[in-house]
């Protein structure tokens, strides 16, 4: 790959995380003003990609993107109606880009036609836009403005008059005058306080007097309401609001017709200041700087909470020469350094959401295609992955997705016949597993075929027969380069390639697959990922000269005993008997010999009250609770139960991995009752 | 034309050692090691370097060791992020075409060297951290 496309490659990323955005916009109920921007947004995203498709050299996909630049374009001129079945279509074509882009990417040719799939359902899109000219569509001229402004108006202004005349909002005139010297300034700011309440439809600039200097204007505005203070004129600007046309005149053939993009907004739902996400986007700045840059600010500021901690070393070995100030201050530069320090994270991290959002409409799309009903359910969107992770973790995701679409839920006939519900399952949910980030995949489908797998694998000689082959190994076979027990494959998937690039993939990542599965109950694909640096609310506690972090996500409860306990005993927590041990017995490390009177009380993340794992940990002392910014250990270094440390001022912290813990818990306990 | 394999001249675990420089991220000066409760075998623990955690190597997991170790004035920084605690460093040479050895049977340090190489009239001990990186990898596995 060229090094200078880098650029380019990681600009048409973004720009499909726009659309992504744009299109779930689309999909929830929205004021009128909101949807236009969000297809406007779409026309020129599809429209960048198609004029950097061509700079790239590859004019197939660069014809697909003008394909659906077409279609938005026929949306935002009001002449194809917003309905449930194009937003699919449009996110299937979005989809269908994407993917083809990341082909291309890796080095595959280009196909025929990105868009086949969608070819019949794009035309029939287009056969259904009603056409530009007519004069009945045209009403414009309801608007209360002289001849030589409407001629003004553009063929785009035009539809947008009548498309939001006939969905039923009024238009308002902001007629103002402006200062030459800041007139740029001045009409970006008002048009923008304007849109924040409509749609600005156009921005005409209107004769002057000749002795002043000031220029003025005139602001089309689609709103139902428009209140003259929230505009934020200046004094000496004359602003003026005009009612420029009313719906209510429009004959009432035409307003049964309604072409507007969506229904409009109910009078009581005026346009909030804060705009919806997808809209408020198109107005931030993004900035796109090298990883690196990050990287190597990440390591002068720890270089920096190095030399805070050497300082605040020294101030505690001169206390009292300047009262306690200079260790306040040394506090506020450790909480300042620690929210930079969380700040420089979070530019890497991005919302498991997002990676959602990508998997749903393929979802839906192969559903319809194979006639399988699915219900599609997400879980734990609300957790950050590095966004380096997430384009790397798209395809093996879609994959997966298609596979259990394809070979794991059956359709609506054979699940009836089970006694299944007719409608499959698909569960996707994301966990935070000590420094691992988990994905299960979870379909309640037919499950894997071990027997077959059994069968193929003897045949293409991965396993000897006559052996007896454990249900992990057999599900693991399907992992394997070329393996796969279709005969022929299908569309959709089956091809014996893929799982083995999921696998690779994934533990290219540092991560590890596993699948399981249940005939006729199930399957389940879980990915665990390490994530790199994470912040995590940690209670700190003291064990022989040395702090530890406990991810607070563990914790349940913080328990005294009026008495030393020792590793082994039992002690009851809430009216339960539980076990304790001491976390220096779990670390390898010298037990004190008066036993602990502190007990930390871990419970398993996400077991449910009748099925749980709960322990109780003796530590010497709890020091308090703070926010940790985690490192990860290289894997050289990798030590059971402690997920990563923390640079704190007496040193690094090391932050333990609750259910590693729990596990060298029980295993201790276990070699206490055997005596060894 | 061939190049110069430059080599960093260095004291370890009381024996004159050679490490190619190539193999080299840097040489630091020595910080306190944090001990790694329950960490693998052969790493005493880690330093910060680079706003990154860096294993340190623990010579005493090797056999043929001193008992007590001279103390570390220098960390040798591997490419693969491994630290060498260094007792001393002399400087770098040029690594000679002739007057390489292989290393003395039933040298303990034998597995993870790659040999030895005749530099004036002493023979120092070529370190491979390749064959260093897999007996650490044998020493976690035997754990």
């Amino acid at each position: 790959m060229e090094p200078s496309f880098d650029d380019v490659w990681a600009e048409c990323e973004d720009l499909f995380a726009q659309a992504r955005e744009q299109l779930t916009t689309l999909k929830t109920p929205q004021p009128a003003h909101v949807i236009q921007a969000s297809v406007n947004a779409l026309f020129r995203t599809t429209h960048t990609l198609k004029g950097m498709a061509g700079m790239l050299g590859f004019p197939r996909f660069s014809q697909a993107a003008h394909r659906m630049e077409d279609i938005f374009d026929l949306m935002r001129q009001g002449r194809l109606r917003s309905t449930d079945s194009l937003i699919e279509t449009l996110e299937s074509g979005i989809q269908a880009l994407e993917s083809g882009l990341a082909g291309l990417r890796r080095g595959q040719p280009e196909p025929d036609d990105y868009l086949h799939a969608l070819r019949r359902r794009l035309g029939e899109l287009e056969a259904l836009a009603r056409p530009p000219e007519g004069a009945v569509l045209d009403l414009t001229s309801l608007l209360d403005l002289p001849p030589d402004v409407l001629k003004a108006l553009s063929e785009y202004e035009r539809t947008r008059v009548t498309a939001v005349l006939l969905a039923g909002i009024p238009i308002h005139g902001i007629r103002v005058r402006l200062d030459l010297r800041t007139f740029d300034e001045r009409l970006r700011a008002l048009s923008e306080a304007a849109g924040a309440q409509g749609e600005l439809i156009s921005t005409l600039p209107l004769e002057a007097p000749e002795d002043q200097e000031e220029l003025c204007f005139l602001l089309l505005i689609a709103a139902q309401v428009l209140e003259i203070q929230g505009l934020g004129a200046l004094p000496g600007e004359g602003l003026e609001v005009l009612e420029l046309a009313d719906p209510e005149r429009i004959p009432a053939s035409l307003r049964s017709e309604p072409i507007a993009l969506s229904a409009p907004a109910p009078a009581t739902e005026a346009p909030q200041p804060s705009l919806p996400a997808g809209v408020a986007s198109q107005d931030v700045e993004v900035l796109r700087l090298p990883a690196q840059r990050v990287e190597e600010l990440e390591a002068r500021l720890m270089a920096v909470a190095q030399v805070r901690d050497s300082a605040s070393q020294v101030l505690r070995q001169l206390q009292g020469a300047g009262g306690d100030r200079p260790l306040v201050m040394m506090g506020e530069m450790e909480t300042g350094l620690l929210e930079v320090q969380k700040s420089l994270l979070q530019m890497r991290m991005v919302k498991v959401e997002s990676l959602f959002r990508r998997i749903e409409p393929m979802v839906k799309a192969l559903s319809r295609d194979m006639g399988k009903p699915v219900r599609l359910s997400f879980q734990g969107g609300d957790l950050e992955l590095e966004r380096s992770l997430l384009g790397r973790l798209t395809d093996p995701f879609l994959h997966l997705v298609r596979n259990a679409l394809d070979h794991g839920l059956e359709g609506s006939s054979e699940r009836l016949a089970q006694g299944k519900a007719e409608t499959g399952s698909l569960k996707i949910s994301a966990s935070q597993r000590g420094r691992n980030l988990r994905f299960d995949i979870r379909d309640d489908g037919r499950g894997f075929d071990l027997a077959r797998i059994e069968a193929r694998g003897i045949a293409m000689g991965l396993l000897k027969a006559g052996q007896a082959h454990s249900s992990e190994d057999l599900h693991r076979l399907t992992l394997e380069p070329g393996f796969s027990t279709q005969e022929r494959a299908s569309q959709i998937s089956g091809r014996g390639v893929g799982m083995d690039v999921v696998r690779s993939e994934v533990e290219g990542m540092g991560g590890e697959i596993q699948i399981s599965s249940e005939l006729n109950r199930g399957s389940l694909v879980r990915l665990s990922l390490p994530l790199s640096r994470a912040v995590v609310g940690c209670l700190k506690v003291r064990c022989g000269h040395q702090d530890f972090g406990i991810p607070l996500s563990h914790v349940l409860r913080i328990q005294a005993s009026p008495a030393g306990l020792t590793g082994g005993s039992r002690v009851e927590v809430l009216g339960e008997d539980l076990p304790m041990e001491s976390l220096q017995a779990c670390l390898g490390l010298p037990e004190p010999a008066g036993g602990q009177r502190l007990l930390v009380v871990l419970r398993q993340q996400g077991a449910t009250v009748n099925a749980s794992l709960e322990i109780a940990l003796g530590v010497d002392e709890v020091v308090g609770r703070a926010d940790l910014l985690l490192r990860s250990l290289p894997e050289l270094a990798h030590a059971p139960g402690i997920m990563g440390g923390s640079l704190q001022e007496q040193g690094i912290l090391w932050v333990l991995d609750p259910e590693a813990v729990m596990g060298l818990a029980m295993d201790s306990l276990m070699r206490r009752v055997a005596g060894v | 034309m061939s190049e110069t394999l430059l080599l960093l001249h260095a004291r370890a675990a009381g024996r004159e050692i050679l490490l190619p420089v190539s193999d080299l991220r840097e040489v630091v000066a020595s910080t306190a090691v944090t001990p790694l409760p329950g960490g693998p075998p052969g790493i005493q623990g880690v330093v910060l370097h680079q706003g990154e955690f860096l294993p340190v190597l623990d010579w005493t997991a090797i056999q043929g060791c001193p008992a007590r170790l001279e103390p570390t004035v220098a960390i040798a920084v591997l490419r693969p992020r491994l630290g060498l605690p260094l007792e001393g460093l002399t400087g770098t040479v040029a690594a000679p075409v002739e007057g390489w050895l292989d290393s003395v049977e039933g040298d303990p340090w034998g597995p993870i060297l790659a040999g030895l190489c005749r530099i004036g009239d002493r023979d120092l001990h070529l370190l491979d951290p390749d064959r260093l990186l897999a007996m650490l990898h044998r020493l976690r596995k035997g754990r």
